[in-house]
């Protein structure tokens, strides 16, 4: 009963909004999580690949509305948004651009160390720290751009993140990818509760008949995209040997609990 | 246990940083109400025009809102009282800034203003907004520093600081965020407070204050910059000779 409702309303939301194709891994997150980790599907690194998964990911459920559909439902006045909107959105950006820095940071800490050791590694670290740079650039501009606070806390993420990149590339490659899977697992629940919210709320604008803006279908959509690259880097990691790190269930324990005290941390200072 | 009374002591702490911080500043959607409501905003418009005369008091308050058509007794609305006036000033003249930025483009062709520039020519700009009411802007500055009014104060401050880094379109978001912030507002704070005693003809006295400011920070902050740098370059010059003699770091 349950799954059948919420499948129903997947197939409501899916005709209101072009950008619900993405509701599902919201509406089966554990499912779909555990899948990533279960299956060991060995996904080449391969520009090609890169392709393709842009492509399907890119591609909306269903085109937006046709011109008369539009043209009789004329755009309502917009509300300011809501205090608790315009908090979410703001600490939601400024902990985005600390993960982004601290990623960055821990590809660039790990990528020397990593790649005299094992050379054949080093177009896939070049590739994870290409996005991870991309990405951090977008949350850049999108902080300045919306007037967000960076957090305060921006000094200290950048030797923490340094030392912990560092720290695991010492320790060998098993170690320095079980570091990656640790920090992109975190990270992708982290952007998958965020699109969730970001859903929710167009949701309930949707159905006060508010237009949602631009700028948050774009964030949207930018978001889902870079969980899906982070999820990339986790699928990545775990090819390469991740689970294989000696004390593996203590490394990966201890950085996912860093992780989560980072995110809460950087959400409010 | 140990972990709850240590989170009920950061929450308090938390609300407070919240008072300084931005929130998300919506492009698509209307900024939301300003602390004010229509009918207090028409009193205190009404009120401006009197503080050269009355100053940031209650009086100019009662003749503002007779001005506005109200009754004497509606400065009850105000349970701050003349501090309303302050803040109201304060507010307007913030907004009024982004109407301001015109001045900031430069002739086609001609060299376009650096961001430190358009700085200091927006926080002369405001500087300027205070001209009318200069010789009453001790009494103001009394209202500000009184103990219930100083977070409004500081937070006002913030956003003047955080308006001008906006308009003169710097980008900056990791700790220079602040740093620019802090010294732009302790720069504006004491250089407002120079131009209550600056008798000189068109505040000349007071330009060269905030130069000299301005000046001093850039030396500091220059200075700062370079040890970082050479901090920076040390530290990698020499973790790389390390791995170039083959050290596995």
């Amino acid at each position: 009963m349950a799954l059948c409702s919420s499948a129903r309303r997947s197939a409501i939301l899916a005709t209101h909004l072009p950008t619900y194709d993405f509701l599902l891994p919201c509406l089966l997150p554990r499912i779909t999580h555990q899948n990533r980790h279960l299956s060991r599907s060995r996904r080449l690194y391969s520009a090609e690949n890169d392709g393709a998964f842009a492509n399907t990911s890119a591609k909306p459920l269903r085109a937006p509305k046709s011109a008369p559909e539009a043209a009789s439902n004329p755009v309502p006045r917009n509300k300011p948004l809501t205090q608790a909107q315009r908090d979410f959105l703001a600490s939601a950006l400024r902990v985005n651009q600390a993960g982004e820095l601290a990623a960055c940071l821990i590809y660039a800490a790990q990528t020397p160390v990593v790649v005299v050791a094992h050379p054949h590694l080093r177009p896939l670290m070049k590739h994870m720290y290409d996005q991870e740079a991309g990405h951090f650039s977008t949350f850049n501009k999108l902080i300045a751009k919306h007037r967000v606070r960076p957090t305060a806390m921006y000094p200290v993420w950048k030797v923490a993140a340094s030392a912990l990149g560092w720290g695991t590339a010492i320790m060998g490659r098993e170690a320095a990818m079980a570091c990656t899977e640790a920090v992109e697992t975190e990270i992708g629940t982290h952007y998958n509760d965020q699109v969730r919210w970001l859903l929710d709320m167009a949701e309930q604008m949707e159905r006060s008949g508010e237009e949602l803006g631009d700028d948050l279908k774009e964030l949207i959509i930018t978001v889902r995209r870079i969980r899906d690259e982070e999820l990339e880097h986790l699928d990545h990691a775990v090819e390469n040997d991740a689970q294989k790190a000696v004390p593996h269930e203590l490394l990966t324990s201890f950085i996912r609990a860093g992780c989560r005290g980072a995110i809460w941390v950087s959400e409010r200072v | 246990m140990v972990a709850r009374t240590l989170l009920s002591r950061i929450r308090p702490l938390a609300a407070r940083a919240r008072l300084f911080s931005r929130t998300y500043h919506s492009y698509d959607h209307p900024p939301p109400p300003g602390p004010f409501s229509s009918t207090e905003s028409s009193i205190l418009s009404a009120s401006l025009p009197h503080i050269p005369s009355h100053g940031f008091t209650l009086t100019s308050l009662s003749l503002g809102a007779k001005d506005a058509g109200y009754i004497d007794a509606s400065t009850n609305l105000f349970p701050q009282g003349p501090f309303a006036l302050v803040r109201y000033h304060l507010m307007t003249q913030r907004l009024g800034l982004a109407e301001k930025t015109d001045s900031l483009e430069t002739a086609e062709g001609a060299k376009p203003m650096g961001t430190g520039a358009k700085v200091k020519k927006l926080t002369w700009e405001r500087l300027m907004g205070n001209k009318e009411v200069v010789h009453r802007w001790q009494e103001a500055l009394a209202l500000m520093a009184q103990p219930s009014n100083v977070p409004t104060s500081l937070k006002e401050l913030a956003a003047l600081s955080d308006e001008i880094w906006f308009l003169s379109g710097d980008t900056s978001v990791d700790t220079s965020w602040y740093t620019k912030r802090a010294s732009l507002s302790t720069i504006y704070a004491a250089t407002e407070l120079f131009m209550t005693t600056d008798k000189s003809p068109d505040y000349a006295d007071t330009r060269e204050f905030l130069d000299r400011r301005f000046r001093d920070v850039q030396i500091v902050g220059g200075a700062m910059g370079s040890v970082g740098q050479w901090v920076g370059f040390t530290a990698s010059a020499g973790l790389n000779v390390l791995r170039s003699k083959g050290v596995r770091i």
